[in-house]
């Protein structure tokens, strides 16, 4: 009898238009594990990272987050339910130091009114110094507590990345969704990157990782599912998923063609 | 650092002013300033923080000094009006706020344009009440419990103290879970959702708390310059706040007081230029706009990367 997954997603449907992004998928992922989603350009591993984390709905189909059903939930719910995540475009907060974009997660789990700010008073000092030390905790995970006063805008791009996983580790989620992290990095980020995910699989957090690159999440993932034309073409463990002929077809095979 | 200096100078400066000037008029133009200041900083919480185009804020301006003078005229004591401009204002921006804060910006816009000029029309043809076009005269002064400030040198040291509350407040709610929510929300609405901040909460809450500074301002404009009429809180009114925003630099405290107080000064002191006053002053505008974008407020930061650079 194998423990209740932490994502449990059902015939999670997208239109777009015409276009059906995804198309039915079923997702279980066990918890403490990495999983990967892979997939050719298009195949529509962004648009279920959209719809697990409630930045665009889906139209149908069932996602429960350790239990709870979250479908349809406005996104700051759920990543209150402990789900957080990176963007494959990078979205920090430009008009915020570093420390402080990671301070907004942190207070995700904190509640302070309007009186406590403006009354500075012991309540609102304590969850000032709380999200201050878990936001510092997050830095240090990711490497970047030295650069915790600089204005966002003043990282490196690959850096940017790591502090979207800070941001993301402030608010001490359950799962991490993480889409492309290393997308722009060269080869020794990419390596601190694997190591990063690595340590954070050890501590506990799931780790739902989309890549382009196969090579890059081969190594470091438990469960590969494979999306193409949003549905889920395969799954199982890399070694197994690397032998699927089907997948050959749809993504290694055409790649390594045009390689 | 070498910002306290500068910082001791400026106060001195601000409380030396009326010695200076002795004439009445400067000082009534500086009040109106000081008031402007407090109205932009409230207009920084939604517009420069929270990323959302407001042009009501002229509106609440003139709900809470038109709810003041109407008040006290009544007969009400001096201390109860605060507490109704500020209610009113909250009143009236949580019902404003509701609806269209899910609104994104250019939406926004258009619906605080009408907003204020809903409560423009109402000023204008409710007549028994707010005296219409010709305004209300004559409204009681700052009183409590018989004790209130005398003269413009007093109103200006009054004012002057509750524009530096005005800015301490701003301060720390900027540097608190709530400020660094409503900046978040600015640069990415869906970053911060899905940090975990309730973005709908914040702009409302940025939008609320604008209209409160806007509210507590009319309140002190209508019981210190004695006298109001629609033409202070019009659309013009609305569009002059956000421009003092710009100029003196969106997101910035001091850019607000700067811009406020610029834009405040500016036209009267061009004034002996006549009708050619306006192109200056616009010619100004565009030139700070485009110089530098981040408003008059980014220039001090500027000269000290300069300065930087230099040594």
């Amino acid at each position: 009898m194998t423990p209740e997954p932490i994502i449990s997603a059902r015939g999670v449907t997208r239109r777009f238009g015409g276009l059906v992004a995804l198309d039915g998928i079923d997702l279980d992922v066990p918890r403490g594990i990495v999983q990967a989603i892979i997939g050719p350009n298009g195949s529509g591993k962004t648009t279920l990272l959209n719809a697990l984390s409630g930045a665009s709905h889906a139209d149908a189909g069932s996602i429960r987050v350790g239990g709870q059903e979250i479908f349809r939930l406005k996104p700051h719910r759920i990543a209150r339910l402990g789900l957080a995540r990176t963007f494959q475009n990078i979205r920090i907060f430009d008009n915020l130091s570093v420390i402080e974009n990671v301070k907004v997660a942190a207070a995700c789990n904190s509640r302070t009114s309007l009186f406590n700010i403006l009354t500075a008073n012991a309540r609102h000092r304590l969850s000032e110094a709380d999200i201050d030390r878990h936001a510092r905790e997050a830095l240090d995970i990711v490497g970047l507590a030295l650069r915790a006063d600089d204005r966002a805008t003043q990282l490196p791009y690959a850096q940017q990345r790591l502090l979207e996983i800070a941001r993301a580790l402030a608010s001490k989620p359950s799962v991490l969704l993480l889409d492309e992290p290393a997308a722009g990095m060269n080869m020794t980020e990419s390596m601190t990157l694997l190591d990063t995910i690595a340590r954070l699989k050890n501590s506990g957090i799931t780790i739902l990782l989309v890549e382009h690159n196969v090579r890059l999440v081969m190594g470091i993932s438990d469960r590969v599912a494979v999306l193409d034309f949003g549905k889920k073409i395969a799954e199982g463990a890399p070694s197994e998923v690397q032998r699927n002929l089907q997948v050959i077809e749809a993504y290694l095979g055409r790649r390594h063609r045009h390689a | 650092m070498k910002i306290w200096p500068i910082l001791a100078a400026g106060c001195a400066l601000v409380l030396a002013v009326p010695v200076i000037a002795h004439d009445g008029y400067i000082i009534q133009l500086l009040n109106i300033a000081i008031l402007n200041a407090i109205v932009v900083i409230g207009l920084n919480f939604v517009t420069g923080w929270a990323g959302q185009i407001n042009f009501g804020q002229a509106a609440f301006y003139g709900l809470g000094a038109y709810t003041t003078a109407i008040a006290t005229k009544a007969g009400l004591p001096w201390v109860t009006t605060p507490f109704l401009s500020a209610i009113v204002a909250m009143a009236a921006s949580l019902m404003l706020g509701l609806p269209t804060m899910r609104l994104r910006t250019y939406y926004l816009a258009m619906t605080t344009i009408g907003f204020g000029e809903i409560i423009r029309l109402i000023i204008v043809h409710w007549e028994p009440v707010t005296g219409g076009t010709s305004g209300l005269r004559a409204i009681p002064g700052i009183s409590i419990f018989g004790f209130g400030p005398q003269g413009q040198v007093q109103h200006y040291y009054l004012l002057i103290a509750i524009l530096a509350l005005a800015v301490l407040i701003a301060a720390r709610i900027r540097d608190s879970v709530l400020g660094r929510a409503m900046i978040a929300t600015k640069d990415s609405e869906i970053a911060a959702e899905q940090s975990g901040v309730d973005t709908v909460r914040t702009k409302l809450l940025a939008f609320m708390i604008g209209a409160v500074y806007a509210g507590l301002a009319g309140c002190l404009y209508a019981s210190s310059i004695r006298f109001i009429s629609p033409d202070s809180f019009s659309g013009t009114q609305a569009i002059l706040l956000m421009t003092m925003l710009i100029v003196g630099g969106m997101g910035s405290i001091v850019g607000c007081v700067i811009g406020a107080v610029a834009l405040t000064v500016l036209p009267e002191a061009l004034r002996f230029l006549g009708q050619w006053y306006l192109v200056l002053y616009g010619l100004g505008v565009i030139a700070v706009i485009v110089l530098a974008p981040g408003g008059l407020a980014s220039l001090a930061s500027l000269v000290q990367l300069r300065r930087a650079n230099v040594s």
